[in-house]
Protein backbone atom coordinates (compact mmCIF):
# COMPACT_ATOMS: atom_id res chain seq x y z
CA UNK A 1 0.00 0.00 0.00
CA UNK A 2 1.38 3.33 -0.82
CA UNK A 3 0.73 6.74 0.90
CA UNK A 4 -2.44 8.40 0.02
CA UNK A 5 -1.16 12.07 0.34
CA UNK A 6 0.64 12.90 -2.57
CA UNK A 7 1.78 16.45 -1.18
CA UNK A 8 2.84 15.25 2.33
CA UNK A 9 6.98 15.52 1.91
CA UNK A 10 7.49 11.93 3.60
CA UNK A 11 6.76 8.84 1.74
CA UNK A 12 5.78 5.41 2.78
CA UNK A 13 4.49 2.03 1.86
CA UNK A 14 3.26 -0.70 4.18
CA UNK A 15 3.09 -4.50 3.91
CA UNK A 16 2.45 -7.49 5.50
CA UNK A 17 4.13 -10.89 5.58
CA UNK A 18 3.66 -14.06 6.96
CA UNK A 19 6.72 -15.98 8.10
CA UNK A 20 6.78 -18.92 9.75
CA UNK A 21 3.68 -18.73 11.63
CA UNK A 22 4.02 -15.04 12.46
CA UNK A 23 2.08 -12.08 10.65
CA UNK A 24 5.06 -9.35 10.56
CA UNK A 25 4.00 -5.96 9.41
CA UNK A 26 6.39 -3.87 7.92
CA UNK A 27 6.50 -0.07 7.03
CA UNK A 28 9.02 2.20 5.04
CA UNK A 29 9.39 6.05 5.66
CA UNK A 30 11.75 7.59 2.88
CA UNK A 31 12.52 11.19 5.17
CA UNK A 32 14.88 13.55 3.57
CA UNK A 33 17.69 12.78 5.61
CA UNK A 34 16.98 9.11 6.90
CA UNK A 35 14.98 5.87 5.76
CA UNK A 36 12.44 4.49 8.16
CA UNK A 37 11.83 0.73 8.53
CA UNK A 38 9.58 -0.83 11.38
CA UNK A 39 8.76 -4.72 10.54
CA UNK A 40 6.92 -6.20 13.80
CA UNK A 41 5.44 -8.87 15.16
CA UNK A 42 4.77 -8.07 18.46
CA UNK A 43 2.97 -4.62 18.21
CA UNK A 44 6.20 -2.86 19.25
CA UNK A 45 8.95 -1.69 17.73
CA UNK A 46 11.35 -3.47 19.45
CA UNK A 47 14.53 -3.05 19.17
CA UNK A 48 16.15 -0.14 17.13
CA UNK A 49 19.07 -0.22 14.96
CA UNK A 50 21.11 2.47 13.54
CA UNK A 51 23.16 1.83 10.34
CA UNK A 52 25.14 4.42 8.17
CA UNK A 53 27.89 4.21 5.79
CA UNK A 54 30.42 5.92 6.89
CA UNK A 55 33.04 8.26 4.71
CA UNK A 56 35.88 6.68 3.81
CA UNK A 57 39.29 6.64 1.53
CA UNK A 58 39.30 3.42 0.96
CA UNK A 59 37.63 1.50 -2.42
CA UNK A 60 35.10 -0.99 -0.13
CA UNK A 61 32.58 0.79 1.69
CA UNK A 62 32.43 0.35 5.34
CA UNK A 63 29.59 1.06 7.56
CA UNK A 64 28.58 1.48 11.06
CA UNK A 65 25.35 -0.50 12.69
CA UNK A 66 24.67 -0.11 16.24
CA UNK A 67 21.47 -0.98 18.17
CA UNK A 68 20.64 2.51 19.85
CA UNK A 69 17.64 0.86 21.74
CA UNK A 70 16.69 -2.53 22.90
CA UNK A 71 18.46 -6.26 22.80
CA UNK A 72 22.07 -5.79 22.05
CA UNK A 73 23.10 -9.17 22.15
CA UNK A 74 21.23 -10.67 19.14
CA UNK A 75 23.67 -10.57 16.07
CA UNK A 76 21.37 -11.47 13.35
CA UNK A 77 19.31 -8.04 14.23
CA UNK A 78 22.72 -6.35 13.58
CA UNK A 79 23.69 -8.39 10.14
CA UNK A 80 20.37 -6.87 9.10
CA UNK A 81 20.81 -3.98 9.42
CA UNK A 82 23.99 -4.39 7.86
CA UNK A 83 22.47 -5.78 4.47
CA UNK A 84 19.83 -3.54 4.48
CA UNK A 85 22.23 -0.09 4.87
CA UNK A 86 24.50 -1.89 2.47
CA UNK A 87 21.52 -2.35 -0.20
CA UNK A 88 20.00 1.11 0.71
CA UNK A 89 23.76 3.02 0.07
CA UNK A 90 23.81 1.92 -3.02
CA UNK A 91 20.56 3.65 -4.24
CA UNK A 92 21.01 6.76 -1.49
CA UNK A 93 24.12 6.78 -0.32
CA UNK A 94 23.67 9.63 2.07
CA UNK A 95 20.91 8.47 3.99
CA UNK A 96 21.71 6.37 6.77
CA UNK A 97 19.24 3.77 8.41
CA UNK A 98 16.75 3.72 11.48
CA UNK A 99 15.29 -0.14 11.74
CA UNK A 100 13.10 -1.37 13.94
CA UNK A 101 12.73 -4.80 14.72
CA UNK A 102 9.97 -6.13 17.19
CA UNK A 103 10.21 -9.84 16.54
CA UNK A 104 9.23 -12.72 17.79
CA UNK A 105 11.21 -15.46 16.25
CA UNK A 106 14.99 -14.26 15.33
CA UNK A 107 15.52 -17.03 12.76
CA UNK A 108 17.48 -16.12 9.91
CA UNK A 109 14.44 -17.80 7.65
CA UNK A 110 12.25 -14.93 9.11
CA UNK A 111 15.00 -12.01 8.80
CA UNK A 112 16.13 -13.00 5.24
CA UNK A 113 12.38 -12.74 3.93
CA UNK A 114 12.31 -9.38 5.81
CA UNK A 115 15.30 -8.02 4.02
CA UNK A 116 13.97 -9.90 0.60
CA UNK A 117 10.70 -8.28 0.92
CA UNK A 118 12.06 -4.84 2.20
CA UNK A 119 14.20 -4.59 -0.77
CA UNK A 120 11.46 -5.61 -3.60
CA UNK A 121 9.07 -2.97 -1.88
CA UNK A 122 11.94 -0.51 -1.87
CA UNK A 123 11.19 3.52 -1.34
CA UNK A 124 14.80 4.84 -2.73
CA UNK B 1 -0.45 38.89 32.76
CA UNK B 2 -0.86 35.69 31.45
CA UNK B 3 1.77 35.57 27.99
CA UNK B 4 0.19 33.86 24.89
CA UNK B 5 2.81 30.93 25.57
CA UNK B 6 0.93 30.28 29.25
CA UNK B 7 -2.55 30.53 27.35
CA UNK B 8 -1.58 27.76 24.86
CA UNK B 9 -0.06 25.50 27.92
CA UNK B 10 -3.26 26.37 29.82
CA UNK B 11 -5.59 24.98 27.00
CA UNK B 12 -2.83 22.11 26.30
CA UNK B 13 -3.76 21.16 29.87
CA UNK B 14 -7.63 21.27 29.81
CA UNK B 15 -7.77 18.94 26.35
CA UNK B 16 -10.19 16.12 27.70
CA UNK B 17 -9.63 12.78 27.20
CA UNK B 18 -12.77 11.15 29.04
CA UNK B 19 -14.92 11.87 25.92
CA UNK B 20 -13.48 10.06 22.95
CA UNK B 21 -15.39 10.80 19.57
CA UNK B 22 -14.12 9.66 16.32
CA UNK B 23 -14.95 6.31 14.36
CA UNK B 24 -14.08 3.81 16.89
CA UNK B 25 -15.48 1.01 14.33
CA UNK B 26 -12.38 1.57 12.09
CA UNK B 27 -9.71 1.44 14.42
CA UNK B 28 -11.14 -2.16 15.78
CA UNK B 29 -10.90 -3.49 12.63
CA UNK B 30 -7.29 -2.07 12.36
CA UNK B 31 -6.59 -3.50 15.33
CA UNK B 32 -4.33 -6.49 14.09
CA UNK B 33 -2.68 -4.11 11.31
CA UNK B 34 -0.94 -1.26 11.37
CA UNK B 35 -2.06 2.26 10.57
CA UNK B 36 -0.29 5.46 9.68
CA UNK B 37 -1.55 8.95 9.19
CA UNK B 38 -0.58 12.00 8.19
CA UNK B 39 -1.40 15.25 8.16
CA UNK B 40 0.20 19.02 7.83
CA UNK B 41 -1.00 22.12 9.89
CA UNK B 42 0.04 25.46 8.67
CA UNK B 43 1.16 27.71 12.04
CA UNK B 44 1.69 31.54 10.90
CA UNK B 45 4.96 31.37 8.79
CA UNK B 46 5.72 27.52 10.35
CA UNK B 47 4.60 24.14 8.53
CA UNK B 48 4.16 20.86 11.03
CA UNK B 49 4.56 17.88 9.80
CA UNK B 50 2.88 14.90 11.61
CA UNK B 51 2.80 11.21 10.88
CA UNK B 52 1.31 8.69 13.48
CA UNK B 53 1.82 4.75 12.78
CA UNK B 54 0.21 2.88 15.29
CA UNK B 55 1.05 -0.15 16.02
CA UNK B 56 -0.99 -2.19 18.48
CA UNK B 57 1.05 -2.01 22.04
CA UNK B 58 2.71 1.23 20.84
CA UNK B 59 2.86 5.05 18.69
CA UNK B 60 5.22 6.03 16.45
CA UNK B 61 5.35 9.79 15.96
CA UNK B 62 7.15 11.84 13.74
CA UNK B 63 7.01 15.85 14.12
CA UNK B 64 8.72 17.92 10.92
CA UNK B 65 9.47 21.52 11.11
CA UNK B 66 9.05 22.79 7.51
CA UNK B 67 11.10 20.08 6.76
CA UNK B 68 11.48 16.33 6.15
CA UNK B 69 13.98 15.81 8.00
CA UNK B 70 13.97 12.80 10.39
CA UNK B 71 15.19 14.74 13.66
CA UNK B 72 16.17 12.98 17.05
CA UNK B 73 14.50 10.34 18.26
CA UNK B 74 12.90 9.76 22.04
CA UNK B 75 11.51 6.58 23.91
CA UNK B 76 9.11 7.90 26.49
CA UNK B 77 6.49 5.50 28.66
CA UNK B 78 4.94 5.06 31.96
CA UNK B 79 7.32 3.01 34.45
CA UNK B 80 6.36 0.80 37.74
CA UNK B 81 5.68 1.10 40.39
CA UNK B 82 4.71 4.76 40.49
CA UNK B 83 3.60 4.98 37.18
CA UNK B 84 5.96 8.22 35.97
CA UNK B 85 7.35 8.99 32.93
CA UNK B 86 11.07 7.98 31.57
CA UNK B 87 11.96 9.44 28.67
CA UNK B 88 15.03 8.36 26.56
CA UNK B 89 16.84 10.29 23.79
CA UNK B 90 17.55 7.29 21.71
CA UNK B 91 19.50 9.23 18.19
CA UNK B 92 20.28 12.21 18.06
CA UNK B 93 20.01 15.06 20.10
CA UNK B 94 22.16 17.53 22.71
CA UNK B 95 21.24 18.20 26.23
CA UNK B 96 18.01 20.57 24.95
CA UNK B 97 14.42 19.25 25.63
CA UNK B 98 12.65 20.00 22.71
CA UNK B 99 11.44 16.70 21.93
CA UNK B 100 11.37 14.94 24.87
CA UNK B 101 9.33 17.58 26.52
CA UNK B 102 6.74 16.87 24.04
CA UNK B 103 7.03 12.83 24.57
CA UNK B 104 6.70 13.39 28.17
CA UNK B 105 3.65 14.57 28.33
CA UNK B 106 2.14 12.67 25.07
CA UNK B 107 2.68 9.77 27.88
CA UNK B 108 1.04 11.66 30.77
CA UNK B 109 -1.59 13.08 28.55
CA UNK B 110 -2.49 10.07 26.79
CA UNK B 111 -0.78 6.92 28.44
CA UNK B 112 0.30 5.31 25.11
CA UNK B 113 3.82 3.89 24.91
CA UNK B 114 5.67 6.20 22.62
CA UNK B 115 8.97 6.26 20.38
CA UNK B 116 8.60 9.90 19.25
CA UNK B 117 11.12 11.78 16.22
CA UNK B 118 11.17 15.64 16.05
CA UNK B 119 13.09 18.16 14.43
CA UNK B 120 11.60 21.26 16.08
CA UNK B 121 14.18 23.38 16.70
CA UNK B 122 15.06 24.25 20.38
CA UNK B 123 14.37 27.56 22.33
CA UNK B 124 10.20 27.70 20.43
CA UNK B 125 8.25 26.50 23.62
CA UNK B 126 5.23 27.79 22.11
CA UNK B 127 5.43 26.65 18.65
CA UNK B 128 6.46 23.20 21.33
CA UNK B 129 3.38 23.85 22.69
CA UNK B 130 1.54 24.19 19.82
CA UNK B 131 2.55 21.10 18.10
CA UNK B 132 1.90 18.89 20.88
CA UNK B 133 -1.30 20.26 21.66
CA UNK B 134 -2.62 19.71 17.96
CA UNK B 135 -0.73 16.26 17.87
CA UNK B 136 -3.02 15.34 20.88
CA UNK B 137 -6.18 16.11 19.51
CA UNK B 138 -5.45 13.91 16.91
CA UNK B 139 -4.60 11.14 18.54
CA UNK B 140 -8.06 11.66 20.94
CA UNK B 141 -9.91 12.28 17.39
CA UNK B 142 -8.01 8.40 16.09
CA UNK B 143 -8.70 7.12 19.01
CA UNK B 144 -5.90 5.95 20.22
CA UNK B 145 -5.48 7.53 23.68
CA UNK B 146 -6.28 5.13 26.66
CA UNK B 147 -9.47 5.36 28.76
CA UNK B 148 -7.86 6.09 31.76
CA UNK B 149 -4.70 8.56 31.24
CA UNK B 150 -2.33 8.49 33.81
CA UNK B 151 -2.76 12.42 35.45
CA UNK B 152 -6.16 14.29 35.00
CA UNK B 153 -4.75 17.19 33.65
Amino acid sequence: MESLDANFPVRHRKLSLETNGNKTEIVLCSYEDHILVIATQIGAMGTILHARKEEGMSVEPTFSVSVIFGKRDEPMLIATARRLIDHISSYVPSKPLVLSLGLKDHSSETLKEIVAAVIENRLW
Amino acid sequence: METEYDQVLHSVAHVKIADQTGDSADVKQDEDGVKVSCFTEVLDDVTLHFQIIRLAKQIYVWIGYNSAKFGNLYAAASTRPSNTVSVATVLGGTSDNTGSGIAHRLVMKTGLNIIMACNIPKNNPLLEAKAEKMLIRKLIDLGYTMPTPLRAT
